[in-house]
């Protein structure tokens, strides 16, 4: 009886979760926000129509990279750019909820085939993000509230704008939640599979990758060690986390705001730009009902105005209102659509992207220097020795197993850590690490082996053992040759009079 | 009545709809995983979250370089200006498994103007990370002189349509297998076990006519 019970309430609760009737404002939020952004990126391709995404380029599809072949059609470069341009007019009508279904039934598929079509250029996870989005949003109710759809309607029927909202099932919103709680776990699992991210060294190596738009801050932040490991366990922690906390009353501030924060840093550290505004933007999907009628009241009581906010869609619609009664909205949608596909081929011819007629004849390729280029080809130049390693660093702390401070000064009697950080690939390497004085003489030696799958190799000094105050090097040798060295002062008193074997230990 | 069946339907269809698009994800979450294979076809792609999938350390450029019959050479390079997907780097840079790269010989070569090019070659640019970093914060890091040198390594030579006619390891793979064939004892026994084809002993004829050959000496005559 009791697990008949339990099985009827959990599927009460399923039932309540998926279905439970709510004005779809988040949705909206997302139908405006998300393809906004979505067509940035989009927006600046439509130069490049004609070598992206046509025959007459050079598009790369993305089951070519999966060795499915080519599964969608290159069409000709002025079908291409109709409909690229029907995807950007089709996409902006969702965003004003003008047609909302038709809209994103006919912008999402255009989405995702262009995204396809162009797996070196445009397609990237943002994409994909934006993509499951966009497709929930076509069978979502996403137009029924703050869309020129809901202003023709509610002026239609006669009713004024005090007319309460639509209620709908708010199980659109919840699958764009689920899919966020589902992108951070998998990135998790990605990340626990990755153990040289837990030691900051990929991390590192994404940071000092310039693939992206500037990241002065991701630059700076490569070169601390602690901060990198810190943040990767503070990130997989989140993402772990998140399903657990996003649907909790409390757990969804944390959760959504430790996201907020997490996609902003992106920006900086990393340089991405679109990927951050896709994901946040996303997170509108969480609001509830309550949740805007508390901005709605906070907003009153701060006395700021945002009816022009709406202007655009009343506008619209009262534009919209006038056409002729015989003419159905979705004719409208078309011939403007038309308009925009002829536009856009029209467009295409004039932007002469390969600058053939411009130019009057097929620009010339740029000539290269013999030298250079023979240099370039038969260049047989074996790896530096310094270039197999990424740094090399003295310090006294370690954290999870690697060097966590940099300092230039000891007392006596504190121990040295001095590591070096390698680039793989490498071969097996034998590294030591020599102690030398202010007039170079050798005081210790210490040399290990260092195995190609080595990312790091460590050396400890005890001060106490050998040295007095002064000044003194750290150099780190590689097959023999000097790779890098670091001063440092020790400074205080000796410690003691031992004159024992230097004890230089890896 | 018939409202109420309506949207009983209604219901049972999003069920469904959720139903699927949840096993979608979940398939994709487990697939990736437990690097089922399943997982990475063009449909994985989009429900496996591999964002961070690992990064090198050194950075990567992609040089293509035309040779016409009189041995004069071309950098083949948009002339119209390459396009940057993601930053300030060209989009052909992006193509780390070099599948763009026939097509990219063949667009550039059917938009310009050129003498008729003999063989195009497909040469990679290396060079450590940590050159990457700005000058201000290289002397404030590290202590040494900031030179960076790039190493080239030829990848391919193409024919002027972009079909290959030589390929050659990536410069990482390469220096993988240098740093394995650098051990003297593997060279050794690499050496000394030269591949051949048995043709005294077949299994299946051996087993057929019954023949005592494979237990007489154990089955070790390979």
């Amino acid at each position: 009886m009791s697990v008949k019970k339990g099985v009827k309430s959990l599927f009460t609760g399923l039932e309540q979760f998926f279905f439970a009737e709510e004005a779809p404002y988040g949705l909206a939020l997302v139908r405006m926000c998300l393809p906004t952004v979505a067509l940035i990126p989009m927006f600046r391709r439509f130069f490049r129509v004609r070598e992206l995404y046509s025959a007459d380029g050079c598009p790369q599809q993305l089951a070519e990279l999966f060795g499915n072949g080519r599964l969608l059609p290159e069409l000709p470069a002025e079908f291409a750019a109709a409909l690229y341009g029907v995807m950007l007019f089709a996409l902006i009508c969702g965003v004003f909820g003008f047609r909302t279904r038709l809209s994103f039934l006919i912008g999402a598929p255009l989405y995702i085939y262009f995204n396809m079509l162009d797996a070196i250029g445009t397609m990237t996870k943002y994409s994909v993000i934006a993509a499951h989005v966009l497709l929930i949003l076509s069978i979502s109710d996403c137009g029924a509230v703050w869309s020129v759809d809901a202003v023709l309607k509610r002026r239609a029927g006669g009713g004024g704008l005090s007319v309460l909202p639509v209620r709908v099932p708010v199980w659109p919103a919840r699958l764009i939640q689920i899919l966020f709680a589902a992108i951070y776990f998998g990135a998790a699992i990605t990340k626990v599979q990755t153990p040289a991210f837990f030691s900051g060294e990929q991390m590192r190596y994404w940071l000092v990758s310039n693939w992206n738009w500037p990241n002065p801050i991701g630059e700076l932040m490569a070169l601390s060690p602690a901060m990198l490991m810190v943040s990767g366990y503070i990130t997989v922690v989140w993402e772990v986390t998140f399903p657990f906390l996003a649907w909790r009353p409390l757990g969804r501030f944390a959760a959504l705001g430790m996201g907020v924060a997490f996609h902003v840093m992106t920006i900086f550290a990393l340089g991405l730009w679109i990927f951050p505004f896709i994901c946040t933007t996303c997170y509108l999907a969480f609001l509830q009902e309550s949740d805007i009628a508390a901005i709605r009241a906070m907003v009153a009581k701060l006395r700021i105005r945002w009816e022009w906010l709406g202007r655009p869609r009343v506008m619209a619609a009262m534009l919209l209102e006038r056409r002729p009664v015989m003419v159905p909205l979705a004719g409208i949608w078309l011939a403007a659509g038309l308009v925009v596909a002829v536009g856009s081929v029209e467009a295409d011819y004039r932007l002469d992207v390969y600058g053939i007629r411009s130019n009057g004849a097929p620009l010339a390729l740029p000539a290269m220097d013999s030298a250079t280029v023979r240099q370039m080809i038969n260049s047989q130049e074996p790896l530096r020795e310094k270039d197999k390693f990424f740094s090399f660093d003295i310090g006294s702390m370690v954290m999870a197993g690697q060097l966590a401070n940099r300092r230039s000064q000891f007392a006596a009697g504190e121990a040295i850590i001095a590591q070096c950080n390698l680039n793989p690939p490498h071969e097996d390497l034998w590294v030591e690490c020599v102690i030398q004085d202010a007039e170079d003489r050798v005081i210790d030696v210490a040399g290990q082996f260092v195995t190609r799958d080595q990312l790091y190799a460590k050396f400890n000094y005890l001060t106490a053992e050998k040295l007095v105050p002064g000044q003194y090097w750290v150099v780190l040798k590689s097959s023999g040759q000097e790779v890098s060295r670091r001063p440092f002062e020790l400074t205080g008193d000796a410690v003691g009079e031992r004159g024992s074997e230097g004890l230089l230990a890896n | 009545m018939e409202g109420r069946c309506v949207m009983r339907l209604r219901r049972w269809g999003a069920g469904l709809l959720m139903g699927g698009y949840l096993l979608l994800l979940s398939w994709g979450i487990v697939g990736h995983a437990l690097k089922i294979p399943a997982a990475g076809n063009t449909l994985g792609y989009f429900v496996v979250w591999d964002m961070f999938c690992g990064w090198q350390a050194f950075d990567n450029r992609t040089h293509f370089i035309a040779e016409d019959s009189a041995g004069n050479y071309y950098r083949v390079q948009e002339p119209w200006g390459a396009f940057q997907p993601f930053g300030h780097v060209d989009r052909v840079n992006y193509d780390v498994s070099n599948q763009l790269a026939p097509r990219h010989i063949r667009n550039v070569l059917a938009h310009t103007d050129h003498p008729p090019i003999d063989r195009v070659y497909v040469v990679q640019e290396v060079w450590p990370k940590q050159f990457n970093v700005p000058d201000r914060l290289w002397s404030n890091y590290f202590h040494e002189p900031k030179d960076q040198q790039s190493y080239f390594n030829l990848r391919a030579i193409c024919a002027a349509d972009g079909s290959l006619i030589e390929s050659n390891p990536d410069w990482y793979v390469a220096q993988g297998l240098k740093s394995i064939a650098d051990n003297p004892r593997l060279r050794t026994q690499a050496q000394g076990a030269s591949p051949f084809y048995n043709t005294f002993f077949n299994p299946r004829m051996s087993s057929e006519s019954n023949s005592s050959f494979s237990t007489a000496d154990g089955g070790l005559t390979n």
